[in-house]
């Protein structure tokens, strides 16, 4: 026979199932003091109760979202191939960021490292990785790429990168604190 | 020093802070919020909220870290909390988009007005209404909060602060979204992640081994990702699901003469709904767009009985409605400030980013003992906190002021703003976000941290959990703990400390007839 609960009651038995790992599993294997602890011979607070505690505030919930089932919304297939597309902007973005700079730089002697400070090269990597984000972004929204909203994307890069160097020089533009 | 002293002297930091172009920073500050706060407002897609905590990292850039920095800070995310609120009515009235949340309620008069060539008049009577509301607002939190903070410091030792804080947050777990379980479960996970690293012991508890999260999860990063980047998400995968809308396509007739107001008629449907949305800002959790419904389907059964002959109904362009929901979403803003400031309880997310705010800058730290004449460093000596108190105040009178000479004429001039598509808008806000965050952590890793608390956020939405319990749990989750820790230690680690007194064993009982008495309300 086949058990066919609603979403909610889904989404009640997984909060449970993590709230009893994190009750019985994390807190206790990734704290230093237990639920109480005696220091120079009187009982304090441990480490671990902090964690058990909230571990059980969502043990209740979990049990009230299983006898008073609501709204009944889940996360569906489409969604989660639009948070799997969503990843892949992000992670195509970050590397961009992070990389172009340096890769941009290989070919001179002292590298990107030393230039990370100065303009323009300490823009390479926001640019780039911020054009595709904005872009990207608009075009997965509007189910249509174009360079239209790249252009886009570049420009408000731009000014925001603008907005944040100008007037402030001890303020890092990303990814520069990270090379 | 007395009460007064400390008034003064709080007055006095805002009218003589450093002055630029010679009008004194703060002010500045607040004028700037105010006016950012109206655009935000008009431009459906985007929130006060979230011009808050864009312009926070950038705020503490420019003034810094230190004490001088807190009130130009505040008076700013003030500005903009007060702006916005009037700015949703915007595009309400002209566009039958509201640009807030509390804003909807409007547009079922607002449009029909704006229709019928009436949008000038609408527009008055929306700023009148919301500026009074504010108003008398701001004059229960000046009167209350000091009050509230002193009665809780008076009468409250450590386990009944304890129990109050449980009492908060059942409170905000069981009012906020449809469901009470999943207001639990949100405010369990918050106040799990508040944990992270944040123990006594040198070992950095649940980190999983993790050295990225040996510091603990970055505040902002946890908050912009859930708050914002959770609904940036969304936002576009409807719009990839249902296409692009132009709310500008419906444009309306302007209306060459505005005719008057109707004070008098409008006068009591605006007094009564400031009360309702005073009294709901108070309650931590609970926010301005059930007090913008309420102060209407009140102001609603009130027109029904009261109407003249020929005027419209509610729903048809009677500005009656417009009134009751505007002064009601309005005086949420300066009471939604009483828990704030009294017991340190953030009861909304403007609250959450000026809490964030106070924390990132500190020097001042909400709760009770703000209040206290002999906090000085010596007795005769001003309580900086009391002074930083009335200084915070005096910046909204300062922005109230704003709004009552100013505000009209500029947010009748930022109707365009419900023309940018919120396609090409939101991308540009995240990565303004990332970037405000980059620029605070200055690590990769903050960043990746905050998609990751976005996409937790995005969950969230989707499955119909709210994540405010989340956030507001995160925040106090640290407090809840140390105040229970010097509890236990001060009753002799005493087991029951929670229920030995009557007070806190009234707040506990509170906390638990809230959760089932909230069981009882209906899915919606």
């Amino acid at each position: 026979m086949k058990l066919r609960l609603s979403a909610d009651k889904w989404l009640a038995l997984f909060f449970l199932a993590f709230a009893l790992l994190v009750i019985l599993v994390w807190a206790p294997l990734d704290t230093g003091t237990g639920l109480v602890e005696k220091v120079r011979r009187k009982f304090v607070i441990g480490d671990a109760l902090g964690p058990t505690v909230a571990g059980a505030v969502i043990v209740i919930g979990a049990l009230l979202v299983l006898l008073r089932p609501g709204t009944d919304k889940m996360i569906s297939r489409e969604n989660v191939v639009w948070l799997a597309a969503l990843f892949f902007l992000f992670a195509l973005s970050m590397v961009l960021m992070r990389y172009a700079g340096p890769v941009a730089l290989a070919w001179s002697e002292s590298g990107y490292r030393p230039l990370r400070a100065t303009a323009p090269w300490h823009y390479i990597g926001f640019l780039i990785g911020g054009t595709v984000l904005v872009g990207g972004l608009t075009g997965f929204a509007k189910r249509q790429l174009s360079i239209r909203e790249f252009a886009i994307g570049f420009a408000a890069s731009l000014a925001i990168a603008l907005l944040y160097d100008l007037p402030f020089d001890d303020l890092i533009l990303p990814p520069n604190g990270d090379v | 020093m007395g009460v007064w002293d400390h008034v003064i002297a709080g007055v006095l930091a805002v009218f003589q802070s450093d002055p630029v172009l010679g009008v004194p920073i703060t002010i500045l500050m607040v004028l700037g919020g105010f006016l950012l706060g109206i655009t935000v407002g008009a431009t459906p897609g985007l929130a006060g909220p979230m011009a808050m905590a864009i312009s926070l990292p950038i705020l503490i850039s420019v003034f810094g870290y230190s004490n001088d920095a807190l009130l130009p800070v505040l008076g700013f995310l003030i500005g903009i909390m007060k702006g916005a609120t009037i700015g949703g009515a915007v595009p309400a009235i002209l566009f039958n988009t509201p640009g807030t949340p509390d804003a909807y309620m409007t547009t079922l008069d607002g449009y029909p007005m704006a229709q019928k060539g009436e949008a000038k008049r609408a527009l008055r009577v929306a700023h009148f209404s919301s500026a009074s509301g504010d108003t008398f607002s701001d004059i229960v939190l000046v009167l209350c909060a000091p009050f509230l903070a002193i009665l809780v410091e008076s009468y409250l030792d450590l386990p009944e602060k304890t129990a109050l804080l449980i009492l908060s947050l059942a409170f905000i777990a069981s009012v906020i979204g449809n469901s009470v379980g999943k207001g639990l479960i949100s405010m369990g996970l918050g106040l799990l992640a508040a944990m992270v690293a944040t123990g006594e012991d040198f070992y950095p508890r649940l980190t999983l081994g993790q050295p990225a999260l040996a510091e603990g999860i970055p505040i902002a990063a946890a908050i912009l990702g859930v708050l914002i980047l959770g609904e940036v998400f969304k936002a576009l995968e409807d719009i990839h699901h249902n296409g692009v809308f132009s709310s500008a396509a419906q444009t309306v007739r302007q209306d060459a003469k505005v005719g008057t107001l109707g004070l008098r008629k409008l006068l009591p449907y605006i007094g009564r709904s400031a009360v309702i949305g005073t009294c709901i800002g108070a309650l931590p959790g609970v926010g301005s767009t059930l007090a913008a419904t309420l102060g209407y389907t009140s102001a609603k059964r009130r027109h029904t009985k009261e109407k003249e002959p020929g005027a419209p109904d509610f729903g048809e362009g009677a500005p009656e409605g417009i009134a009751a929901t505007e002064a009601a979403n309005s005086s949420v803003s300066g009471a939604n400030l009483i828990p704030v400031l009294s017991l340190g309880i953030p009861g909304n997310a403007a609250a959450v980013f000026l809490i964030l705010a106070m924390d990132s800058i500190g020097g001042f730290n909400p709760g009770p003992s703000v209040f206290q004449l002999g906090g000085g460093i010596s007795a005769g000596a001003l309580n900086p906190e009391m002074v930083m108190a009335f200084g915070i105040f005096t910046t909204m009178f300062v922005a109230n002021g704003l709004n009552w000479t100013i505000g009209g004429m500029f947010m009748r001039s930022v109707g365009v703003m419900a023309r940018i598509p919120k396609e090409r808008l939101l991308p540009i806000v995240l990565l303004l976000t990332l970037t405000a965050i980059y620029v605070q952590e200055t690590s990769m890793v903050a960043v990746w941290i905050t998609l990751f608390f976005g996409f937790v956020g995005y969950a969230m939405r989707r499955i119909d959990m709210s994540p405010l319990p989340f956030v507001i749990a995160f925040i106090l989750g640290g407090n809840l703990e140390a105040t229970a820790r010097q509890a236990f230690a001060a009753t002799g680690a005493d087991p029951f400390f929670l229920f030995n007194s009557p007070i806190a064993l009234a707040f506990i009982a509170l906390a638990v007839a809230v959760v089932i008495f909230s069981l009882r309300k209906p899915a919606s």
